[in-house]
Formats: structure tokens, sequence, C-alpha cells
């Protein structure tokens, strides 16, 4: 019976966008730790702070990413930790997208190209302006 | 009082609650962040971590287990985030009153619709319009709680993509993942099984959540003693929930779904009437 199941290299894919969301999520989550770890053993508590060092400012999302790896050495490793995991966490559907357009170019699928590409420059776009 | 310890607490549940029925989980944590004092507009700036997370955390399990349909969710991608970003420009030339006013009655419909079903089984749609066999939008998965394979067609592509146009812009002028809406047009216009369905919302929200990083990074409202335990959290409840989710049957599903709807009417109801 033929059913509507994947291909093989469709299931390929789909093991790879899970890895990738895996592997985003879980390196998230392990910095966060270690940033909230951080976080008691220098203020001595967990409580949520509203000082003005603990808020993220930035231009857009790229120029954001830039500044903090050119300013790493002046920021505490604390802070540090935690918007490394902010970071990877929204960099990782990011990413997935543009798994997916390099997978659906490889199979010459133009329909499914043209709307990762489209979803692609549209997220860019946004993540570059504000 | 609430602090990293508790709201990570708070966000397992939610996380979890959130992959099982397709939402971010941003319009259930955003009140009770209000509630303990935090302001409603950072509430809702870091909200977005828990949508991607919630989002991205789900999906990876959903993915692999053939449940939540990629070719959907990248065909639907395109108009969500569009209309996240249309919703997120002219939100700031609306007044919101009317904006809650007409999410609560579209909320509504959804609300009578999935009533209507609660006693129904799921008929997955025997024909499929020519647009949708164009984009190649079917698929099959094994339902571990029924113990059989589900295959289905999803029809209605054009419909469905306006009306996640109109989900996104919910998405970008109220700030949250608008989950609740794509389950509804996946369910009633795009004849989706309500598993796929929710799985499917999972995969898309993380991209509509996407549109406002930027915007939010500007404003300066992002608080990295909310944002790590909503991130925890609610990565670890969504994939917790990404588990269980295909043990459970589609009746528990639309309760808990039910449920959250009621929640969000009246919720949005609130909104609008406080404001106006």
């Amino acid at each position: 019976m033929k059913t509507n199941r994947p291909d093989n290299s469709e299931d390929k894919f789909e093991k790879v966008i899970s890895y990738l969301l895996m592997t985003g999520v879980v390196l998230s989550i392990m910095l966060e730790v270690i940033g909230v770890v951080m976080f008691y053993h220098a203020y001595g508590n967990l409580n949520i702070s509203q000082q003005p060092g603990m808020f993220i400012k930035g231009h857009d999302f790229f120029s954001f990413i830039y500044r903090q790896i050119q300013n790493r050495s002046t920021t505490t490793p604390t802070l540090l930790f935690m918007i490394a995991g902010i970071v990877v966490l929204i960099l990782t559907p990011y990413i997935r997208v543009i798994a997916s357009f390099l997978y659906f170019s490889w199979q010459k699928n133009w329909k499914y190209v043209i709307f990762t590409l489209f979803v692609l420059i549209v997220v860019m776009l946004s993540l570059t302006l504000h | 009082m609430l602090n990293i310890w508790s709201l990570a607490i708070v966000a397992i549940g939610v996380g979890f609650l959130g992959s099982l029925i397709g939402i971010g989980g941003a319009s259930i944590l955003v009140p009770i962040l209000v509630l303990f004092g935090i302001p409603v507009k950072e509430a809702i700036a870091c909200g977005m971590v828990a949508i991607i997370a919630t989002s991205s955390g789900s999906a990876a399990t959903f993915v692999r287990a053939h449940i939540a349909n990629i070719k959907v969710g990248m065909y639907l991608e395109m108009f969500t985030i569009l209309g996240a970003i249309a919703g997120a420009t002219i939100t700031t030339y609306i007044h919101p009153t009317y904006l809650y006013f007409f999410f609560a009655a579209f909320l509504l419909t959804s609300f009578l619709k999935f009533r209507e079903s609660m006693t129904k089984e799921f008929v997955p749609s025997p024909t499929q319009d020519k647009v949708s066999r164009w984009l190649g939008l079917h698929g099959s998965y094994y339902d571990a709680a029924k113990k059989e394979e589900v295959e289905y067609k999803v029809t209605n592509a054009i419909q469905g993509g306006i009306g996640m146009l109109g989900a996104g812009l919910a998405a970008g002028m109220l700030g949250i993942g608008a989950g609740a809406f794509k389950v509804t047009i996946h369910e009633y216009i795009l004849k989706m099984p309500p598993k796929v369905s929710s799985t499917t919302s999972s995969f898309v929200i993380g991209i509509t959540a996407l549109a406002g990083v930027s915007v939010y990074l500007f404003s300066g409202l992002l608080n990295l003693t909310l944002m790590a335990p909503l991130a925890i959290g609610t990565t670890i409840g969504a994939v917790g929930g990404g588990r269980v989710l295909n043990h459970l049957n589609n009746r528990t599903l639309r309760i808990l779904f039910f449920i959250v709807v009621t929640f969000l009417i009246v919720q949005m109801l609130f909104k609008g009437f406080a404001s106006l």
C-alpha cells in the first residue's frame, strides 16, 4: 500500500531539522543554567532584577551580537553566559530556515526553495531592521 | 514571591501545555508576570523568548516523529511572518480596544467550533484542491494513542494562507505567538488532524516570534533575569510535552485547547473593556 510517509531523503531531512532544533535548545539551556548559577554566586540570591545592567539593548539583533563579541572583555561572565543562551535560542529557528532552504535547493524543489528563501529574507530583514 | 527559580517551575508547566496544544505560552505567562509586578511591556517583550523556546523544544520531537508537517509549516510561515510584521507596524496606528474585541470575536468562533467537535472524531478530508496537491501538502503519522497510521490530505491552501496572514497580524499586534488562531485555521480551513495541527503550529510560532526580536531589543525591555528562567523552563516543559503528545487521545487535547481558548477570550474581553 502506498502511504503519504515521506521518502528516505525527506526522512533524513526531518532528522537533521530535529537535531538542529534539539542542539540549539540544549546548548541554550546549558548556557542559561551556567549563567543563573553564576548569577547566584555573584549576587547571593535568585531575585528577578530590575537593575538597568540586567536589560539588554541593541540597534538590531545582528549588530547586538557584533557589539557583544567586541565588548566581551568588559561584560561580566555571568551576563555573557545569559546573553549567549538567549542569542543561541533566537538563532535556532533562524538556522532551521537556512537548513530547509539548503535542503530544498539540493532537492531542486523550486517551489519550496522560493518559500524558504522568502521566509529567510523576511526574517533576516526583521532581525536587521527594527 | 516570584524569583528565577519559581518562574522556571511555572514556565515548565506552560511549556508543557503549550507544546501539547500548539501555543507559545506567552498569553498565559504575560498575565502571570504582570500579576507579580513585572511591567506589562517588559513581560510581553520577554514572552517572545518563551514562544521561541516552546516552538523549538517541542518541534525537535514532533518533526522527528513525523507528526508536524514541515512542508505545510514552511508554506504557512510565509504568510504568518508577513502578517506579524504588518501587525507590529499597524498596531501603532490602531487603538488596541478594537483589536481586543476583534480577536475575542475570532476566538469565540473557534470556541464554538471546538465545542461542536468535542464529541466527534476527526475525519480526514477525502479530497484535495489543486493548489494543495501542487504544493504536496499531505502526510501521515503513527498515532500512538490509536495505535494506527493516520493519513491525511491538507486542502484549501489559499484560504489557509490568508487565514495565517490574519493569525500573524494578531501575533504582531498583540505580542503573542497566536498559536490558538493557527490551530483553529489548521483544523477548520486546512482540515488537518488535531495532532498534526497543534504540532505544525508549534513549528511555525517560533518564526512568527522572530519578527519582534529587533523591535524588543531596540526598546531595551529585554530583562536577562526574566528571560533566563523562561528559556530554561519552557524548553524543558516543551520537550517533555513533545514526548507525551502522541500518547494522548485527540479528545484530551481538544479539552485542553478548549480551556485555554476560554481563558484567552476572557483575557481579550477584559483587556478590551479595561482600555475603553
